[in-house]
């Protein structure tokens, strides 16, 4: 009797555990911000603690090198105020990979910190006194916890070897040297052509910044990797890592998003096509690169095929070349999760056509995911907003080359709508899928996106939603931006 | 990076220029760096800017549609007598193109105007110093492809070159005309001239891309009459222009002609007034020609018999349709009192009953053969301070007339020429002050001396390529408190759908000053300026129409 109680007790855990796995994951969001605005203090006090001004140099040098620190201090408090992620499935698994760096590597120095950020961007960066800020953009980028290790190792050996101290105090002598200063006051009292000459002696400064930052790049991957040996994670992923780094710009999903199966139907039967891009009339080639700029010297890192030969050297060719086999079932929970709060990233940040285009790419894999469809319906609300208030401008990107073809496509697309065409587009876009019962924040704020889309904000539906996501949600993420209090009318000059 | 940082990161970063307002996605951009060159809103950003003119931006055309932008600055100096000019280029996305660094005479070097015909820019400048014109052209990938100095004004010219430098809006027409250069797309560029002291006559040279003369035109030098002669179109094979002939430099009668020359070879095909009996006294606004139906169309507006064109208050306006040998086909006119006024809304007819008077600032055709005439009412009212002072002064410098700026309209005419329908758009009254002595002047010329002046609300009208879609942008702010006083950027769209649509942008108070510009279909482009921070924010604002 006993053995059976046990074995229902296991079978209850074990079918709680599934529930709790099987639940879809949702971008974190806690309104205390107590602890977010702690450790932003924490650590803008700790950057001034460690960059101490010398008392060496001159007066020039000692005000520069305050006002970098300060600068530096308050962009790491905003960086950690405004984006640090604290949630409670992501966080606390960088963090482990982070320790047990740590762990196995007793000689870098006291006081190392890694804090993870909502930056939808693929990097990471290390701040002089020992913080290591990772973004949470680079997490579906990797294929597992190894390479991930290498990226923390390689901003761990920044931090080892004083690169940041090291440079600033190089960059700042340099710029505060008596012969640049000569330079300079000879080319302002040269009288002629001082425009060029300047633009020349900064270009030189500037390729002298860079050659010394990219010998700190080899420094750091070099150091990275021995980091790396030391814990229980597979070397051979930095190789991988950095061909993976190599590619990054390019989207994970290179398919057109098929944007005539989520946003036409019989009320708004309009065809997406691809309308090419009002040709531009300049036929201008871009600059011929010179020898230094093909041999990437004009760049602050390397490029990667050259750090991946040079860490290709350092393991002596035992390296993970290739797509990896799929992800260890860990480390592709965090990837899922991630990506969504890459989506959330974008949107939270006001870059709408990143957070259509993130969504409606994952949409083929989770047809279901109600999250995905609630940003898509938000990010149509809030592009029809910036719309009618005429600053479209400052969220929807241009067409570019830089972008990925899909993402270009959808841009087309965003500039060529008019104000009506939303309507037609939300109403569509509920139409793929049946509506989703508002079961949590999210998707409420996309059920109350749809409607105010589709109806006036004054409808009753409409405000019925606002009224219930008022009360279910007061203080909630989407309040401020969907429900915003009317500013007093500013006097006018 | 260029200044000391104190971070080091995985990838390479790339700080970039966005629009000056802190929005959140800025913050991403300032606090968070990107691993490639960002591409993101449709905004430029110009530090280092000491002062900034509405002129020093000029858009560049494609036919109908903006296609980029040029400006136009003076850098440091080259040499003793010489200063490096830049001409920066963006495209119609504010994605920069390239710069053109010329190196020309230190002093008063302009830039008249920017011009692109379809395989080639010119370029037309002014050295005030030496006081000479240099047109230079550059093919589309911007190498230049010639340069040529015109080295011997006539007084004539002198004096239209100042005039033109102290017009407000350069889009002023009438008899108000200035030196220009005429994009003829796969033949060059026509300049025109004025010969003697008194700009008595015109003249007319085609170059082409390298800048070698093929053709050159000029007035008999046995004419009476004074002439000076707009170029209005390159149609087919066709140059259009409308002349105006008048008796002295100072004449209040003035006739209206329209031209027709060969675009090959300058020859000129057609000089017919575009009055065509002794019962008619017309101005001519708009010549143009109907491909379709091989007629030329002539819109103006008529006047009393004992009124004189451009001078007096019109009556109305006419269209008429000539055949390609200059025959009149037809004729229709529409008063103001008449048939305009049967057509408007009941709102509009209170200020037309006020002696507000319209001043015809654009006439377009549409694809679907309807013509469009955009109008802005108008009229002078005596100033009681002005008077007094005047009183005081036996006359002395204070203006005894204010100028009024009332509302919008936009007539429609179908394809037959009829007058379909009066869209009025209503407008806060705003005021101008105008010169001493305009208080003696008639209607016509008082209307072109506000738009010499700027006093107008319209601002310009846009076209896309196919003559299918329209938009009329206004602002609307009082002349005499300042461009501080401004409110909105209004847009009037209509076109082939048959909508007519407004939108209305709300002006930031924040700029020193904000300046309007054509863009591409669709959009409008703003620059702002901020004096304080020496910066220049450009965005292209996409429209509600």
């Amino acid at each position: 009797m006993l053995r059976l109680l046990c074995l229902l007790a296991l079978g209850v855990l074990g079918s709680l555990r599934c529930f709790a796995q099987d639940k879809p994951y949702l971008p974190y969001y806690s309104r205390d911000t107590t602890q977010l605005y702690q450790l932003a203090v924490a650590q803008r006090n700790a950057v001034k603690a460690y960059f101490v001004v010398p008392k060496t140099g001159s007066g020039d040098y000692r005000d520069h090198y305050r006002r970098v620190v300060q600068e530096a201090s308050d962009d790491v408090y905003n960086s950690i105020r405004y984006s640090a992620l604290l949630d409670p499935v992501v966080e606390p698994f960088v963090q482990q990979v982070f320790a047990r760096i740590v762990q196995a590597n007793p000689q870098l120095p006291a006081g190392t910190r890694l804090v993870l950020t909502r930056n939808p961007e693929p990097n990471a960066h290390a701040v002089g006194n020992g913080t290591v800020m990772l973004n949470i953009g680079l997490l579906p980028r990797l294929e597992n916890e190894s390479q991930l290790a290498f990226i923390l190792c390689h901003e761990l050996a920044h931090v080892a070897c004083r690169h940041m101290e090291n440079g600033l105090q190089e960059r700042l002598m340099a710029l505060h040297s008596k012969e640049l200063k000569r330079e300079f006051r000879r080319i302002v009292n040269s009288e002629y052509n001082i425009s060029s000459q300047v633009k020349a002696l900064v270009l030189g400064f500037s390729l002298n910044n860079n050659y010394h930052r990219r010998q700190f790049e080899k420094q750091a991957d070099s150091l990275g990797y021995v980091l790396l040996t030391h814990t229980r994670y597979e070397a051979p992923q930095a190789y991988r890592a950095l061909q993976l780094l190599d590619t990054i710009d390019e989207p994970e999903n290179p398919a057109a998003i098929p944007l005539n199966t989520y946003f036409s139907c019989t009320e708004f039967p309009k065809t997406f096509g691809a309308p090419a891009k009002p040709a531009s009339i300049f036929t201008v080639k871009a600059a011929e690169q010179t020898v230094l700029e093909t041999t990437d010297t004009l760049k602050s890192h390397p490029d990667c095929g050259k750090r991946m030969r040079f860490v290709q050297a350092l393991a002596k060719g035992q390296v993970a070349d290739g797509p990896q086999p799929a992800s260890p079932p860990e480390y592709a929970r965090i990837r899922d999760a991630s990506r969504l709060e890459v989506i959330q990233g974008w949107f939270d940040y006001d870059c709408y056509d990143h957070a259509l285009f993130d969504a409606l790419q994952l949409l083929p894999q989770q047809p279901q995911n109600a999250y995905l469809r609630s940003v898509v319906q938000l990010s149509l609300y809030e592009l029809r907003q910036h719309m009618q208030d005429h600053t479209y401008f400052e969220v929807v990107s241009n067409i570019s080359t830089h972008n990925a073809p899909s993402f270009n496509a959808l841009l087309t697309t965003l500039h060529a709508l008019h104000l009506e065409d939303f309507k037609g587009l939300s109403t569509c876009f509920a139409q793929a899928d049946a509506p989703a019962v508002p079961t949590n924040e999210y998707a409420l704020a996309g059920h109350y996106a749809a409607s105010a889309l589709a109806a006036e904000t004054t409808a009753p539906p409409v405000v019925a939603l606002k009224t219930q996501y008022q009360q279910q949600y007061a203080g909630g993420r989407f309040e401020k931006l969907l429900f915003p209090v009317p500013k007093p009318a500013a006097k006018r000059r | 990076m260029l200044f000391p940082t104190i971070t080091s990161h995985l990838l390479p970063t790339f700080y970039f220029h966005t629009f000056m307002q802190f929005t959140k996605r800025t913050v991403l951009a300032a606090l968070l760096t990107l691993a490639a060159p960002a591409a993101f809103a449709q905004t430029k950003t110009l530090d280092g800017i000491q002062n900034m003119h509405r002129s020093a931006l000029s858009p560049i055309y494609d036919g109908n549609e903006v296609k980029g932008y040029v400006m136009f600055a003076k850098g440091d100096k080259a040499d003793r007598k010489n200063d490096n000019y830049l001409l920066d280029l963006y495209d119609q996305d504010l994605a920069k193109v390239s710069t053109i660094t010329i190196q020309k005479p230190s002093g008063r070097y302009t830039l008249l105007k920017n011009t692109f015909n379809g395989s080639a820019f010119a370029f037309y400048f002014y050295n005030g110093n030496d006081k000479t014109l240099e047109i230079e052209t550059y093919d589309t990938s911007l190498k230049k492809l010639g340069s040529k100095l015109i080295g011997e004004l006539s007084k004539g010219d002198l004096r239209v070159l100042a005039m033109q430098a102290q017009a407000v809006d350069p889009a002023a027409g009438g008899m108000m005309l200035g030196l220009n250069l005429f994009p003829v797309p796969g033949l060059g560029f026509v300049r025109n001239g004025y010969t003697g002291g008194m700009a008595k006559g015109y003249t007319l040279a085609i170059y082409d891309n390298k800048l070698g003369m093929h053709w050159r035109i000029t007035s008999p030098e046995d004419a009476k009459q004074y002439e000076s002669l707009s170029l209005t179109e390159a149609a087919d094979k066709y140059l259009l222009g409308t002349m105006l002939r008048r008796d002295g430099l100072l004449s209040r009668k003035v006739t209206s002609y329209m031209i027709v020359l060969e675009a090959k070879t300058g020859k000129k095909l057609l000089d017919l007034p575009v009055e065509t009996s002794a019962t008619e006294q017309l101005s001519l606004s708009s010549f143009t020609f109907d491909a379709d139906k091989r007629e030329f169309v002539a819109v103006g507006e008529y006047y009393k018999l004992d009124d004189k064109p451009f001078v007096n208050k019109s009556q109305g306006f006419y269209v008429k349709r000539f055949d390609e040998a200059g025959k009149p086909v037809s004729t229709k006119n529409y008063g103001w009192q008449n048939e305009v006024a049967a057509l408007m809304p009941a709102e509009a007819k209170a200020s037309l009953e006020d002696n507000y008077v319209n001043y015809n600032h654009a006439i377009v055709k549409g694809a679907n053969g309807r013509m469009y005439i955009v109008a802005e009412q108008f009229k002078i009212v005596g100033n009681a301070l002005g008077i007094a002072a005047a009183a005081l002064n036996s006359g002395g410098n204070s203006s005894v007339s204010k100028g009024k700026v009332g509302n919008m309209f936009v007539f429609e005419l179908d394809p037959q020429a009829k007058l379909s329908s009066v869209k009025f758009y209503p407008k806060t009254v705003t005021n101008a002050t105008l010169p001493p002595g305009t208080g003696f002047m008639g209607a016509g010329m008082l209307g072109q001396i506000m738009k010499y002046q700027g006093d107008f609300d319209y601002q310009f009208l846009q076209k896309n390529a196919d003559n299918s879609q329209f938009n009329v942008v206004y602002v609307n702010f009082d002349k005499e408190k300042g461009e501080s006083a401004k409110t909105y950027v209004g847009n009037i769209g209509f076109g082939d759908n048959g909508k007519y649509v407004v939108d209305k942008i709300e002006m930031p108070s924040g700029p020193t000053f904000s300046y309007l510009y054509p863009a591409k279909p669709g959009y409008v482009m703003i620059a702002d300026y901020y004096r304080k921070k020496s910066q220049l924010g450009m965005k292209l604002v996409k429209l509600n129409i």
